[in-house]
């Protein structure tokens, strides 16, 4: 095989002859340090890069950006595999391994490609209106095995970006030759700059051009700028490219040598922004325009230019503007051979008539006003139809193997659309540019439709400069660069080549989505006429290609059809990112631990160490049961439970929420919280209180401690604290501004456990020491008492969440392992959540499951609490004639009626098994090992609600209907005989 | 992203601020306060907490349409 490279008479600026090889499709090639996959592989003369993701057409390179439509590749092995990287922008690496996509078994052989070769070409929406019968499910699985573009990675294996933070006083968008104008000008006038480059190089087009600037050569002009740049301390991005961003964010997204192993992700907030991003050349639609070998005409000067890769032998060059000429001369000089030019235009300028002349004296055969009609050669471009537009019978054959084609330069104006910034059609750019902007920046050069380096240089220079004095920066800039050599490309807009009606399906206009404009046609005969609904049903311009290269051209063809100026079609808006980025780039570090806290207790350690088996509540993880104490959850829990109602256990309760109020307007602030009073409460006892929404529904319930008299503790759910905290806040700044009320956190300053049963009270006397003894016996239900116990602060309260005589120690930290050791060895058994759903649900008590922001106080019971008449947030509302009808669900308790069967949590109420008219659901459940049976908790409508009612808990999902009777929510020790005890 | 000025902290990035909800008309009825929310394009009174700062309730008026923000005080300080 020839190197492609041995063609060229250029060296290359972005190579060393430092040798390097990688993998593609299993096969070893070399290439030199610098090269990227598709620069190496076109060395080497590889054509093909992949198939189309419909079609399965083979495919080639086509660009020399993040605007490849075609060569995308898989980098990796599966399970660790990143789909869809652009071959141009892939940096090779050691150890490169890289794979073509959408084929099967092989690149050359795809057995899709193949069937298809049968059925022809499948139209717009061709699967779903074909694939109905029974339904689009049976075949969906098969389908969607056929479609999407690369595969997915089996599992994660990218690190976290990093992320960076940066502000700046001007921002710019792209370092080609408007983008450095504009730093200069910002950057002489003393603004803090900031530039952002996609390549790896600053210059863009200038990369290649042979014009003058500031009297030096082009690439010159680009070191000076850059070194003038940094003497400023300008910082220049290289590798990284504006992505997205809105509201004066700007997102820039860094991927050296692409394939996202070492990516950066910045957040810029600039004062200005100017965008200078450019423009992407697009290609023009003939027949078989897909074939491996055609390409854009920049992307082969750029593979010259950087890497001495001759992307043919034989080349032709097609196209719609001047710039043709001079390029054929570069290649030519390049030592590549031009067969001929073909340009669209027939009335030319007299420079152009000269540059044809020149041309045509090198051996460069200049068909003016003809244009190509079809390419020849599955694999590989191998000949081409021309036709002259004037007499399109005349067909003309040349033989090449590369077709290099321009249709001009769409402006990128993804940044330009964020936040309300508009676009309007410029007829010399052929398609739409930049227009009005938010205030705070600006589009210039290519963006803005300028072309001509003369006029984009003094245009982007004076607007950084007007920009920069806005932001105080006012130094002298001087005056603007000075361009020479280069004028405007004289484009004449050409979209597509004629054909006929059946050859439309090979005409292709999105190279990415396989769109064609037959696509294009059958989309506007059924209907859709809007540029964004026939995006959607013909995909033109989705994936990573975003409509760079196919999406003007898709419009431009869809104004042709529709017989409308393609001002009035418009193009179909662009989403970020500009160019594909992982999902980890997207997180940033809101990933892995750091995507949430998770909050440990003082107990942890020892929870862990003595067999916990632990569950996240909200942040924290609690023990959900002991292993010692049952083969799983169900058994356990059972245990621990029945353990505590026959002697003792120990919970830890760390996580309970604990807020302190504190102040001269504490306790009048309560009032107005809670719907019980606190005022009334004398200090050393404790409430149960419930909180409301201000819709009236309950948000809350916990117990209150009145520790002195302007000093409460209000304690909320475990996990609630967080949103309690603000709750009290928002009311505290709304009404409560101009008094005294404290609000403090203290959650996590408090150790709590729990100790309850029968013979808590004994072994807690033991533990604490006769010092305690009094003091333990005299405390009556919700009283509570402080002293201090191994020199630390323990609050003892009296209250209980299980039914049993049960006591809550709040202690601080330093205390927590030793006295939940001692009350270990005093004969109490640690228990978990499980025995604690079992306890509560059996002594009918609350937690989020009931409390589930869809029951009032009423529909929970507590009307006593509601008579007592306090004035509360939310209290106005509970007087809805609503939440007073029959059908409103209230809780009850549940248990089957033949005393055996489950009770499913989540079950729905009805009359009968065949009624699917729900009453209510349930809403916890347990099998109550003091009952020996399930018992539940349910919201059943009050005319349904007595107890004895018999109804059926039905659970389709589970296939169980269980008949159920109604009873007391209380379902074990009704009238808190051993609670109080 | 939006950012918000708030009082004490300067202007934050939108992810140190949690939304609550608009705030209701002046002068509303409780029902009208709960249920009855306005919801306009052009101004929108909303209260905020700095939450992942300095837990400051916040009342900001702001246009929905354009994201641009019109003021931000502390919540209780201003009728």
């Amino acid at each position: 095989m020839t190197l492609r490279r041995a063609l060229s008479t250029r060296r290359g600026h972005r190579v060393t002859s430092q040798s390097v090889s990688f993998q593609f499709d299993g096969r070893e090639y070399t290439a030199q340090a610098g090269d990227t996959v598709a620069s190496a592989l076109l060395a080497h003369g590889v054509r093909l890069f992949g198939r189309s993701v419909k079609y399965r057409r083979p495919r080639g390179v086509f660009a020399a950006g993040p605007e490849e439509p075609n060569a995308l590749l898989t980098v990796g092995t599966q399970p660790c595999v990143i789909p869809n990287v652009s071959a141009p922008q892939l940096a090779i690496t050691p150890q490169l391994i890289t794979r073509s996509q959408n084929r099967w078994p092989s690149l050359r052989v795809d057995l899709h490609a193949l069937l298809q070769a049968g059925s022809g070409f499948l139209g717009a929406g061709f699967y779903y209106k074909t694939f109905m019968w029974p339904s689009w499910r049976t075949y969906e699985t098969m389908i969607r095995h056929l479609a999407g573009l690369g595969e997915a990675p089996g599992a994660a294996d990218i690190a976290p970006p990093h992320v960076e933070y940066v502000s700046c006083d001007v921002l710019v968008g792209g370092a080609g030759a408007a983008g450095l104008a504009a730093a200069l000008a910002a950057a002489r006038a003393g603004a803090r700059v900031v530039v952002c480059e996609r390549e790896p190089q600053a210059g863009g087009e200038l990369e290649f051009e042979t014009a003058t600037i500031d009297e030096q050569s082009a690439t010159e002009w680009v070191s000076s700028a850059l070194a003038e740049l940094a003497r400023a301390g300008a910082r220049v991005l290289y590798h990284t490219a504006i992505v997205g961003g809105s509201d004066g964010l700007v997102i820039a997204h860094a991927e050296p040598g692409g394939g996202a192993k070492d990516n950066t992700v910045y957040r810029i907030r600039p004062q200005k922004f100017v965008m200078a991003m450019g423009a992407v050349e697009r290609g023009i639609a003939f027949v078989d325009n897909d074939r491996p070998g055609v390409m854009l005409l920049g992307a082969a000067e750029r593979y010259l230019a950087r890497y001495g890769v001759a992307v043919g032998k034989e080349l032709v060059l097609f196209g719609n503007h001047d710039r043709l000429y001079a390029s054929a001369q570069r290649l030519h000089a390049a030592g590549m051979r031009i067969r001929a030019i073909i340009d669209t235009r027939g009335d030319v300028s007299a420079v152009t008539i000269g540059l044809r002349a020149r041309l045509t004296g090198m051996g460069v055969e200049c068909l003016g006003g003809h244009a190509v009609a079809e390419v020849h050669g599955a694999h590989g471009v191998r000949r081409i139809c021309v036709v002259d537009l004037q007499a399109p019978g005349t067909k003309i054959f040349i033989e090449c193997d590369a077709l290099l084609v321009s249709g001009g330069w769409t402006p990128m104006l993804q940044a330009a659309l964020h936040d309300g910034g508009q676009r309007e059609f410029a007829a010399q750019a052929g398609g739409f540019v930049a227009n009005a902007q938010p205030e705070w920046r600006t589009a210039v050069g290519a963006c803005a439709g300028t072309f001509e380096l003369s006029v984009l240089l003094t245009e982007s220079f004076r607007a950084a400069a007007q920009l920069s004095q806005s932001v105080g920066a006012m130094g002298v800039v001087g005056r603007a660069p000075v361009g020479r050599g280069d004028t405007a490309p004289q484009l004449q807009a050409f979209w597509r080549s004629a054909c006929t009606r059946a050859q439309e399906k090979r005409q292709f206009v999105d190279l990415q989505n396989d769109v064609t404009v037959a696509d294009l046609r059958l989309a506007l005969s059924e209907g859709f006429v809007d540029i964004e609904h026939i995006k959607r049903y013909t995909t033109l311009g989705i994936g990573t290609e975003q409509g760079r290269t196919g999406g003007l051209l898709g419009a431009a063809i869809v104004a042709e059809l529709k017989g409308e100026p393609l001002s009035r079609v418009g193009v179909s808006r662009t989403r970020p990112p500009y160019q594909p980025m992982t999902l980890s780039s997207l997180a940033g570090l809101n990933q892995g631990d750091a995507l949430r806290v998770t909050r440990r207790t003082p107990l942890h350690a020892w929870n862990q160490a003595n067999g916990a088996v632990f569950e996240p509540a909200e942040y924290w993880l609690r023990t959900r049961y002991y292993r010692a104490n049952g083969t799983d959850a169900f058994t356990a829990g059972i245990q621990e439970a029945t353990q505590v109602r026959a002697h003792g256990g120990i919970l830890d309760g760390s996580t309970l929420g604990k807020i302190e109020i504190a102040g001269a307007d504490a306790a009048a602030f309560l009032d107005r919280l809670y719907l019980t009073k606190a005022s009334t409460m004398k200090v050393g006892r404790s409430k149960y209180m419930v909180n409301l929404r201000e819709d009236g529904m309950v948000l809350d319930d916990g117990i209150v401690l009145r520790l002195a008299p302007n000093r409460f503790l209000a304690t909320t759910g475990s996990g609630h604290a967080e949103h309690m905290l603000s709750h009290f806040e928002h009311y505290r700044a709304l009404e409560w501004s101009h008094r005294q009320v404290a609000i403090t956190n203290l959650t996590e300053a408090w150790a709590v456990i729990v100790v309850a049963g029968p013979e808590s009270r004994a072994a807690l006397i033991r533990v604490l020491g006769e010092a305690w003894h009094a003091r333990l016996s005299g405390l009556t239900h919700m009283d509570f008492s402080v002293s201090r116990w191994n020199g630390q602060t323990l609050r003892v309260l009296r209250a209980s969440f299980s039914g049993e005589l049960a006591f809550e120690l709040h202690c601080q930290h330093g205390i927590a392992v030793p006295l939940w050791e001692a009350l270990v060895a005093a004969g109490l058994q640690p228990y978990g959540l499980e025995a604690l759903d079992i306890l509560r649900v059996e002594k009918g008590y609350l937690v989020s499951s009931e409390m589930n922001g869809e029951a009032t106080p009423q529909d929970l019971g507590m009307d006593g609490l509601v008579n007592l008449g306090n004035e509360c947030v939310g209290r106005a509302m509970l007087g809805r004639p609503a939440f007073a009808e029959p059908q409103r669900p209230r809780l009850v308790g549940l248990r089957a009626c033949d005393g055996k069967s489950v009770i499913q949590g989540g079950a729905q109420i009805t009359l009968t098994t065949t009624d699917t008219h729900a009453l209510g659901h349930v809403s916890s459940s347990v099998y109550s090992p003091a009952l020996g049976q399930w018992i539940a908790l349910a919201f059943v409508a009050r005319d349904r609600a007595a107890p004895g009612t018999v109804l059926v808990a039905r659970d389709p999902l589970r296939g169980t209907d269980v008949d159920v009777v109604v009873t007391s929510p209380v379902h074990v020790d009704s009238s808190s005989e051993r609670m109080k005890a | 992203m939006m950012r918000l000025t708030c009082p004490f902290c300067g202007a934050r990035e939108l992810h140190e601020f949690q939304f609550h909800k608009t705030a209701p008309e002046p002068g509303a009825n409780p029902f009208a306060a709960v249920y009855e929310r306005v919801n306009r394009t052009d101004i929108s009174q909303e209260y905020w907490q700095h939450l992942h700062g300095c837990r400051a309730w916040l009342y900001v008026s702001r246009n929905p349409s354009t994201g641009e923000v019109y003021q931000v005080h502390l919540l209780g300080t201003q009728s």
